[in-house]
């Protein structure tokens, strides 16, 4: 029987159990992925109602061996300002990506780093379409299907700021000549913004997220995302039709 | 007792209920049978009309027997006020435990993508059609004080911002006779950014 003590946990998403318990999915620093089942987690005076919410840093405790863990203990990682309004909807799409592409029991400690520093800066009120943009390409990182941002793929040239290039799924960036390429069309620009981690000007956040759709398109397969409904262009009226 | 005997079927179908489980089910059974037929009968005709009978109300989704709730029917009840919650339970709270006299609208549910629900199952286009008729001054969000709650609360706020209605969120904070030593850190947190100006 395993017993984790107190590490550094996310809730991605929980769900009843029974009467009065929770399925809790978690992003723990060192486990990576797991369940955990919270006993009495739905009880009107469980301290662990409040608790065990998502976008909050945790440190949690849980034993056993099979499939779903037992929480044992849970009590709050420090102080993280919380965020309310869009940057929500934005948190439901991480954890849906990190559902979708974490595998169980695969730790990720360099992601959850990255998730951390994400959750923050909605905190802090970053603009939400730059935060994701780089979180998923830090995740594709993680994963091992990171994006070739430096170089030309075929020529092995370094990516220049002014060209256009077509970027191939699952290979990288190749300079465009004459249009004649197949594939996404992405400036120099936005590849060295996306490396450097450094996103701000409209297009280059337009194109990024252009590109990072379609190279997640191939991971995630033809079921769509579930929290992309929350973000429909227009006003939630039209959404609603 | 053989396994699909009637006092066998009864037992199964008491399980049913949230907190029921065999034992309860069982002294439930045998406390009807033994003790009050006639209880039982009431109870097995209440549950056969209800099943049968109960909707929900084509204004406000609340659960009711006619098509029009007797909250949405009533001409006292201030119309320029509309309480947005997420189930019927909700709005009885509020309804037993306020002064609240304007109308409500029940979701049926927060945003929960991951579980797919999304704005189409909790009615959106019902409440933005009722705010388009012209009546409602102000719509008060209710949802719960969960990060789903709060995202509910502002996927709302956007619409009924659009149609250019004021739109108000309940207060969050220390409940009433709580000592500050031993409110939870989150809530301590959300009342001293949510704190008000003593006039």
């Amino acid at each position: 029987m395993k017993r984790i003590d107190l590490e550094p946990c996310f809730v991605l998403h929980h769900r009843p159990y029974r009467e009065t318990s929770l399925i809790v999915e978690v992003f723990g620093r060192d486990s990576g992925r797991l369940g955990v089942i919270a006993k009495g987690a739905r009880r009107p005076r469980s301290d662990l109602r409040g608790l065990l919410q998502p976008f909050r840093p945790l440190l949690l405790s849980w034993s056993g061996s099979g499939e779903l863990g037992l929480l044992t203990a849970a009590e709050p990682d420090g102080y993280m300002r919380a965020f309310a309004g869009r940057a929500l909807f934005s948190g439901f799409y991480m954890n849906e990506l990190l559902m979708r592409l974490l595998h169980r029991f695969d730790p990720h400690p360099e992601l959850f780093d990255h998730y951390r520093a994400a959750i923050a800066s909605f905190g802090a009120g970053a603009r939400t379409e730059a935060v994701l943009r780089v979180f998923e390409k830090q995740m594709l990182e993680s994963i091992g299907y990171g994006l070739v941002l430096d170089r030309d793929i075929d020529s092995g040239e370094p990516i220049r700021g002014g060209a256009a290039y077509c970027y191939v799924a699952d290979r990288g960036p190749v300079f465009v000549q004459n249009g004649d390429r197949q594939g996404l069309r992405v400036t120099g620009e936005t590849l060295l913004a996306l490396a450097r981690e450094r996103l701000d000007d409209e297009r280059v956040l337009d194109e990024a997220k252009q590109l990072m759709r379609a190279v997640l398109r191939g991971h995630l397969g033809d079921k769509p995302l579930a929290t992309r409904r929350l973000f429909r262009p227009g006003s939630p009226v039209q959404d609603a039709r | 007792m053989s396994k699909d005997s009637l006092i066998q079927q009864l037992i199964n179908a008491f399980r049913c209920l949230p907190g029921v489980g065999p034992k309860s089910a069982q002294r439930m059974t045998f406390y009807l049978l033994q003790r009050d037929r006639q209880g039982g009968r009431h109870l097995a005709e209440s549950l056969v009309a209800a099943m049968s009978r109960v909707g929900n109300c084509r204004r406000c989704r609340t659960l009711s027997e006619k098509e029009v709730c007797a909250i949405c029917e009533n001409p006292k009840r201030d119309a320029s006020q509309l309480c947005v919650v997420e189930s019927p339970a909700d709005m009885a709270a509020i309804e037993h435990g306020t002064g609240y006299r304007g109308q409500f609208f029940v979701l049926g549910g927060h945003l929960s993508p991951l579980d797919g629900i999304g704005p189409d199952e909790l009615g959106v286009a019902l409440l933005a059609q009722r705010l388009s008729e012209g009546e409602v001054g102000e719509v008060i969000i209710a949802t719960g004080s969960t990060v789903e709650g709060q995202a509910t609360a502002h996927y709302i706020s956007e619409l009924v911002h659009e149609k250019g209605i004021r739109v108000t969120r309940i207060a969050q904070g220390v409940p009433l006779g709580g000592e500050l030593e031993f409110v939870d850190s989150s809530t301590l947190d959300h009342a001293i950014g949510e704190r008000q100006s003593m006039e």
